[in-house]
């Protein structure tokens, strides 16, 4: 991995389930990251969709590179897990 | 620890599926004193824990959230010590090893994996139309699941197809948020339950064309910006301009994986008897992914506490 601290972003919602099993996974994996609720901050919801083209959470930003949805693959590429 | 990469690991009972059916398998099994895991390939709590407001579920007077609900059913199937691997199963070997009192092999993504007894909890996943647009925008306007993708039409028009249980308590959710719903239904009459036709009937921002096909979602190249509806009698064409399209015209079982093994019916149903026993020894089926017809969480638990006691007879009765 290039940067041992990557920076991660989760935006989730309350009743999200594929929301959970992210968090849940980056937490096994013990990764640091910011969740972000869109439904309390409506900036974050238009900026997923300016950013991404996506209508929907998760979407998780590493060092500002989207991943889509639960996408175990690219989620461990771009984190270094293996 | 995730238990991901573990193969040829030995256990009792195998949950494939871990939904409303399996954590109940689960909790059965476990509690019984079984090895017992759950094998999930999406997230636990299945499609329940995509529902927000659960107001059938007994035991919950002023309903629940699917969430909550099946966290707390994952929580007491660990507690009795269910173990539960994220990974997906692509086929139960057909060898020999199906005989009465021999381990079945399971193969998953990562491994493969042995048990005495396999309950098959695998559940639906919604039906796609197939219609022009519905590809091309899933995510930029089609979505299948409210809770995910809801709040991002916060004071938009959006459509909701299909006029069943599933899609009016999704519409009932979506207007929190949303600032209209067109709703869709091929056929004459909504089918959802008269409690659920009674609360959407309360609001003045739904509009209900029935008796209609949809024929196509339209959009600018990034994103849904329409619907194309056919009146099924009068023939006449109607497009409609909304910002999303929610959708849900029924299920289809995740069973793909059986064929050749385990029987279905030809909408790919198990066939199971009244003990949750399919054809093959050994394995038992439940939940929605059967060809039980009422597809609902209080009947997927009743099918998997009645699965993981016949699997527990049939793993004692194993050496
Ligand atoms: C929109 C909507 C609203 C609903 N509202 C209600 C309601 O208000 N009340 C109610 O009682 N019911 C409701 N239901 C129905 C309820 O959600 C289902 O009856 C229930 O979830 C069925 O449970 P199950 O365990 O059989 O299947 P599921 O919940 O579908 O779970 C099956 C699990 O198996 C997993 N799986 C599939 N294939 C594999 C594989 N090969 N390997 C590993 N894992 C696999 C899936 O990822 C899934 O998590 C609703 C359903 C929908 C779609």
């Amino acid at each position: 991995m290039s940067n041992p601290f990557p920076k991660v972003i989760v935006f989730t919602s309350p009743y999200c389930s594929w929301c959970k099993r992210v968090k849940s996974y980056l937490q096994q994996k013990r990764i640091r990251f910011t969740e972000v609720d869109v439904t309390k901050n409506s900036s974050a919801a238009r900026d997923i969709v300016r950013r991404t083209g996506q209508q929907g959470i998760p979407v998780t930003l590493v060092n500002n590179r989207p991943v889509i949805g639960f996408d175990k693959s690219k989620l461990d590429r771009l984190l270094g897990i293996r | 620890m995730m238990n991901e990469q573990k193969t040829h690991e030995k256990y009792d009972v195998i949950i494939i599926g871990g939904g409303p059916a399996g954590l109940t398998a689960g909790i059965y099994s476990s509690r019984a004193g079984f090895k017992t895991c759950i094998i999930e390939s999406g997230v636990i709590g299945g499609e329940a824990a995509s529902t927000d407001l659960i107001e059938n579920y007994p035991g919950f007077p002023d309903g629940t959230s699917g969430l909550k609900l099946t966290e707390n059913m994952e929580k007491q199937a660990k507690k009795f010590g269910t173990e539960i691997i994220y990974d997906k199963v692509i086929k139960i070997e057909k060898t020999n090893q199906l005989q009465k009192g021999k381990y079945k092999i399971l193969v998953t993504n990562s491994g493969k994996i042995q048990t005495k007894a396999v309950i098959v909890a695998v559940g639906t996943k919604p039906k796609l139309l197939n219609i022009p647009g519905e590809k091309k925008y899933k995510g930029r306007g089609v979505s299948y699941c409210a809770t995910c993708d809801g709040f991002f039409y916060k004071d938009k028009k959006i459509a909701v197809i299909g006029c069943g249980n599933s899609g009016i308590q999704e519409g009932l959710f979506l207007l929190r948020f949303v600032k209209k719903i067109e709703f869709v239904e091929f056929l004459p009459k909504p089918t959802a339950e008269k409690v659920l036709l009674d609360k959407i009937k309360e609001y003045e921002n739904v509009n209900f064309h029935l008796n209609s096909a949809l024929q196509s979602i339209n959009g600018d190249g990034k994103s849904a910006t329409g619907i194309t509806i056919n009146d099924n009698t009068t023939l006449k064409v109607e497009e409609i301009e909304i910002s999303g399209v929610f959708i849900y015209v029924g299920l289809n079982p995740n069973t793909e994986f059986l064929e050749g093994l385990v029987q279905r019916d030809k909408n790919g149903y198990i066939i199971i008897d009244k003990n949750q026993n399919t054809n093959v020894s050994g394995i038992f089926a439940a939940g929605d992914a059967t060809i039980d017809t009422v597809k609902q969480i209080a009947t997927a638990i009743g099918s998997g506490a009645r699965a993981a006691i016949n699997a527990g007879h049939y793993t004692e009765n194993t050496n």
